[in-house]
């Protein structure tokens, strides 16, 4: 590289800015981990931003236990098995034909699809509730797969198209002579190709889907099939709140989250590409 | 046997080929079919339901529907003094929903575009607070802006600041920017991303070209990084619009509508009308003002997306 | 041979007959769903009595379904969802008055005057709650707490700064000077919601406009542009104007107001018999706190009780009944006092030894004394909102307490 003294000089204030700048972002965080590792009445009699008197360790596990969690992170995670791959895949299939096929209403269709992306979440949530009564799947887990898959779908085929659009026609041409069908052409090359992508539309859906609360808190009252975020709520009272449960069940929630963030990460700068391209 | 088997594709091979164009033109349909399905039946039905129940005047509880025709829409353009407020929250949200986080995004995007380990964990920092459930994220804020013991009050008059320290929640004024700020922490991270995925894509040689022309920072940025990004801004725009009008959860969480009804958003006031005041006719309608606000508003950028 | 036949028939008679049981106890095992606010702390209160019901009652199987959450802000909004898509629970919790109201005008819940007749409740419960959950003469509930509200404080500030409990409004005004006068703030409140604030809005008026008018206007048969109004909402103003109040509180949770009271900032908050089991969980002395009911001439002091429900189309009303009769039985009661405090059930009182806020509360509650409602317990919410806006601009200083009290009686006005 090669950079004059003053182009190296503004690297170094940018860089600099942007470290104090994260600090500033990791505020929040600090006052989180300062209130989940406390007791109760040194949190409150001493302030939430003061130091700690002692460091209480325990209430991770309390949080977990009284809680409940166990049941929480089984559900969310059964919840995140099932249905991110089985919404990229229905996504990817329909983002296949929009990127790549010529037929009648296809522009119409996408916009259809795009529609999707103007519609408050909380309107549907009454004639939901009706429909999964209908169903018989009212107050399980199975209830809030239809409603995410149905909110996801606008966001990942739009993604899913521009990246489609990008893999050159001539290698499904060269697909279609030795005979492929189109099915082996969207397993056998597509999805294949498209690995980044997939990996950054399945970190952005586990983050939608592990944090989505109001369709969760409404869908599904028995504690048996409730997800994290809406676990957490039991740690705030009619009349008083367990400050630092909640915090630290916030932490243990987090968790998981962050970590296919950090694992993932190199795929999903790579991925949007893709769908920025597009 | 081999010859009689080849003879019988040779034979059916026009008939195949009729039929594969009768198939060319309902596979697209078929790899829509799942989408289609689910997206119409979960997102698209509710949402005619509450056109239909739009036209009323219902509780959401009874059996009784009064017909009001476009009286709710009317009300809520002409005669409902929160939802005219509401909507200038909801556009003034958006306004700085498309400029603030998305101009921040771009420039820690091309801050840390690098493959530096520090600049990965800075990444993941600047992206952490979207991991956050909401409801530590109103709690927290509620916390920091506390007039009492809030860390931001106690830092401001430590720096002297003593006059800027204050109820930044609780003042008629302040309340919706000081939850924008909120709003700009939690949601710099996803147009930082784009715009990271975006410089992706730019050439290298343009820049090595810029360099060996002897251009500087600024004018490598602006002749090759800004054009560069042009894909990328239409979407982070276009998002920040979408996301701006349908803002819901943080005011929620972070005021409630307060103070009075100074922070009101059209996704607020829709859910207040619906599930407390028991207007769901109403609210249905607010709702597809929010929708029809977001499509007209959606429809050039749109056209453009679909465009081959 | 025969042996085998002998086992085999007795295998299948006895896989009959377990099968039969199996099919009996399916049968038998009514499923009541039982819907409430409940948050971790009271899950764990109620575990071991539901648990006994079910093993007192083995037909029945309790399912318990919890939405918490800080004061009336989500369980309402929930419970009204699963209410309009028909899929209510057998029994649910709720507040009294007006926030029951839509529940009972949509028909919703079922009447319950046959229950209270066939189980005997009608002697079970103070008359004031009763007639609190009466509507137009039927009643939808069943008592389930009695709450009383009033001023807690810290007795060490007391001790401090001379200070006793007041016998009127204006001693209660000269206290906050003193506190003022030593830098410190009279009362703390969190005026998110609007409730919280409401509480003293309320004492207010119970004050300026007395027992009668205070009826009317709740009831909206009298007016609220009159003068007592707008001394109750200048006196709101006053006690913002002078630093009485812990300032710039209009969007601090209600749950986050008692801290300045716990740093030692301000002397005072406004809450009922529940801050007693708030204080142990904050891990504050309790014995370093007590309450007094706000002085009146009227002698009332706020109350609004809770109350059981059974939805009209609950899957098992029977069952819920059963249920309900049996938690508000005071022979129940008696053996879980920490789940049961504040229960509405007469001769359900705590132990004063260890609970002695708790049993002063009782004692209160019992009285013949008079009550006044909340006054989100008295109006709809959709009006509530307007008299918290018209609150919330008298502390922001942007209405007078002419335009507020005029506020209201114009959203009153055009509600009707």
């Amino acid at each position: 590289m090669i950079a004059s003294g003053r182009e190296r000089g503004f690297m170094m204030v940018s860089n600099i800015l942007l470290i104090i700048f994260a600090i500033v972002w990791l505020m929040p965080f600090v006052t989180i981990l300062l209130s989940a590792t406390r007791t109760q009445g040194d949190l409150i009699s001493n302030g939430v931003f003061s130091i700690p008197k002692s460091i209480r360790w325990e209430n991770f596990v309390d949080a977990w236990n009284t809680g409940g969690f166990t049941d929480y992170f089984k559900n969310s995670l059964l919840l995140i098995l099932f249905k991110v791959p089985l919404g990229i895949l229905i996504a990817s299939l329909a983002a296949y034909p929009l990127a790549k096929m010529q037929f009648r209403g296809r522009g119409l269709i996408f916009i259809f699809f795009l529609i999707g992306l103007a519609v408050p979440v909380q309107v549907t949530l009454q004639p939901l509730l009706v429909m999964m009564k209908d169903l018989g799947i009212a107050n399980s887990l199975a209830a809030l797969v239809p409603p995410y898959l149905a909110f996801g779908l606008p966001f990942q085929i739009f993604v899913m198209r521009g990246f489609f659009r990008l893999l050159p026609n001539e290698l499904l041409e060269a697909a279609r002579v030795d005979g492929a069908s189109n099915t082996a052409i969207f397993f056998k090359i597509m999805l294949p190709l498209s690995l980044p992508a997939l990996a950054t539309l399945a970190i952005i859906d586990t983050l939608a889907t592990w944090n989505e609360f109001l369709i969760a808190l409404v869908l599904i009252s028995g504690k048996a099939s409730r997800t994290v975020p809406v676990g957490l709520l039991q740690f705030q009272g009619e009349f008083s709140s367990q400050y630092t449960l909640l915090m630290a069940g916030v932490l243990i929630s987090i968790l998981p989250v962050l970590a296919v963030f950090v694992f993932l990460q190199k795929y999903f700068v790579a991925g949007l590409t893709g769908g920025v391209k597009g | 046997m081999p010859a009689s088997l080849l003879k019988f594709f040779v034979t059916v091979s026009p008939m195949a080929g009729k039929h594969a164009r009768v198939i060319r033109s309902a596979t697209p349909w078929l790899f829509l079919a799942p989408a289609v399905f689910v997206y119409s039946m979960f997102l698209v039905g509710p949402m005619l339901f509450t056109l239909y129940t739009s036209f009323y005047e219902w509780d959401g509880l009874s059996d009784t529907m009064i017909y009001v025709g476009l009286r709710n829409y009317i009300d809520i353009l002409f005669n409902d003094e929160v939802s005219q407020l509401a909507l200038r929250n909801n556009l003034l949200w958006t306004a700085g929903a498309v400029t603030i986080p998305t101009l921040l995004g771009l420039l820690l995007a091309v801050g840390l575009n690098s493959v530096s380990p520090v600049k990965k964990l800075l990444r993941t920092l600047y992206y952490m607070p979207a991991v956050l459930p909401l409801i530590s994220v109103g709690l927290i804020w509620g916390w920091m802006y506390n007039p009492h013991f809030g860390v931001i009050n106690v830092f401001l008059r430590a720096v002297g600041l003593e006059q800027w320290a204050g109820g930044w929640l609780s003042s008629y004024s302040m309340a919706l920017p000081a939850t924008f700020i909120t709003y700009v922490w939690s949601h710099v991270g996803f147009p930082m991303m784009l715009y990271l995925a975006g410089l992706q894509a730019i050439p290298r040689e343009q820049y090595e070209a810029a360099r060996i022309d002897g251009a500087g920072l600024w004018s490598t940025f602006r002749n090759i990084t800004l054009p560069g990004l042009a894909e990328t801004h239409v979407i982070v725009l276009s998002l920040a619009v979408f996301n701006g009008f349908r803002v819901f959860d943080l005011i929620y969480t972070m005021t409630y509508g307060g103070p009075g009804r100074s922070t009101h958003v059209l996704g607020t006031w829709m859910y207040f009308q619906t599930f407390q005041y028991y207007e769901a006719g109403y609210g249905a309608a607010l709702s597809w003002v929010i929708a029809a606000i977001v499509l007209v508003v959606a429809i050039p950028y749109i056209r453009r997306m679909s465009r081959d | 041979m025969k042996l085998t036949q002998l086992g085999t028939t007795k295998l299948l008679l006895g896989t009959a007959a377990s099968l039969m049981m199996l099919a009996a106890n399916a049968e038998a095992q009514e499923k009541i769903r039982f819907f409430t606010i409940f948050d971790a702390t009271q899950v764990e209160l109620w575990t071991p009595v539901i648990e006994a019901f079910e093993a007192a009652n083995p037909e029945y199987e309790v399912e318990l379904e919890t939405v918490a959450g800080s004061g009336a802000a989500v369980y309402p909004d929930v419970l009204r969802t699963s209410m309009a898509s028909g899929d209510p629970a057998d029994v649910f919790f709720m507040w009294g008055g007006s926030i029951a109201q839509p529940f009972i005008d949509a028909g919703q819940v079922k009447e319950l005057s046959a229950e209270y007749d066939a189980h005997g409740w009608n002697d079970r419960f103070p008359p004031w709650i009763r007639d609190r959950l009466s509507s137009d003469g039927k009643i939808y509930g069943v008592p389930y707490h009695a709450r009383g509200m009033g001023i807690w404080y810290r007795k060490d500030m007391f001790e401090e700064f001379g200070l006793s409990e007041p016998a009127s409004y204006e001693e209660l005004e000269g206290m906050c000077q003193t506190l003022a006068d030593n830098g410190k703030y009279c009362a703390s409140f969190g005026g998110k919601f609007g409730w919280h604030t409401m509480r003293l809005v309320d004492y207010f008026l119970e004050d300026t406009c007395g027992a009668e008018v205070h009826d009317a206007i709740n009831a909206r048969t009298d007016t609220w542009d009159q003068p007592c109004v707008v001394e109750a909402f200048a006196r709101l103003q006053k006690w913002v104007d002078n630093k009485w109040l812990v300032p710039d509180f209009l969007t601090v949770a209600p749950n986050d107001a008692r801290m300045p009271m716990y740093l030692g900032d301000a002397a005072m908050v406004y809450e009922g018999p529940w801050f007693e089991r708030v204080l142990a969980a904050d891990e504050q002395d309790s014995s370093n706190f007590e309450f007094f009911l706000p002085p009146t001439p009227s002698g009332r002091y706020h109350a609004f009780p809770e109350q059981w429900m059974i939805p009209a189309g609950a899957a098992n009303p029977t069952g819920a009944a059963v249920f309900v009769d049996w938690i508000t039985d005071a022979e129940n009661q008696v053996n879980w006092p920490a789940t049961f405090a504040g229960s509405a059930t007469i001769g359900v009182t705590p132990d004063c030894g260890e609970q002695p806020h708790g049993c002063k509360w009782a004692e209160i509650l019992g009285s013949d004394r008079g009550t006044y409602p909340p006054t989100d317990q008295a109006f709809s919410k959709e009006l509530i909102d307007s008299f918290f806006e018209a609150q919330d601009s008298v502390v922001a200083g942007r209405m007078t307490p002419e335009e507020a009290a005029a506020l209201i009686q114009k959203r009153v006005e055009a509600a009707m």
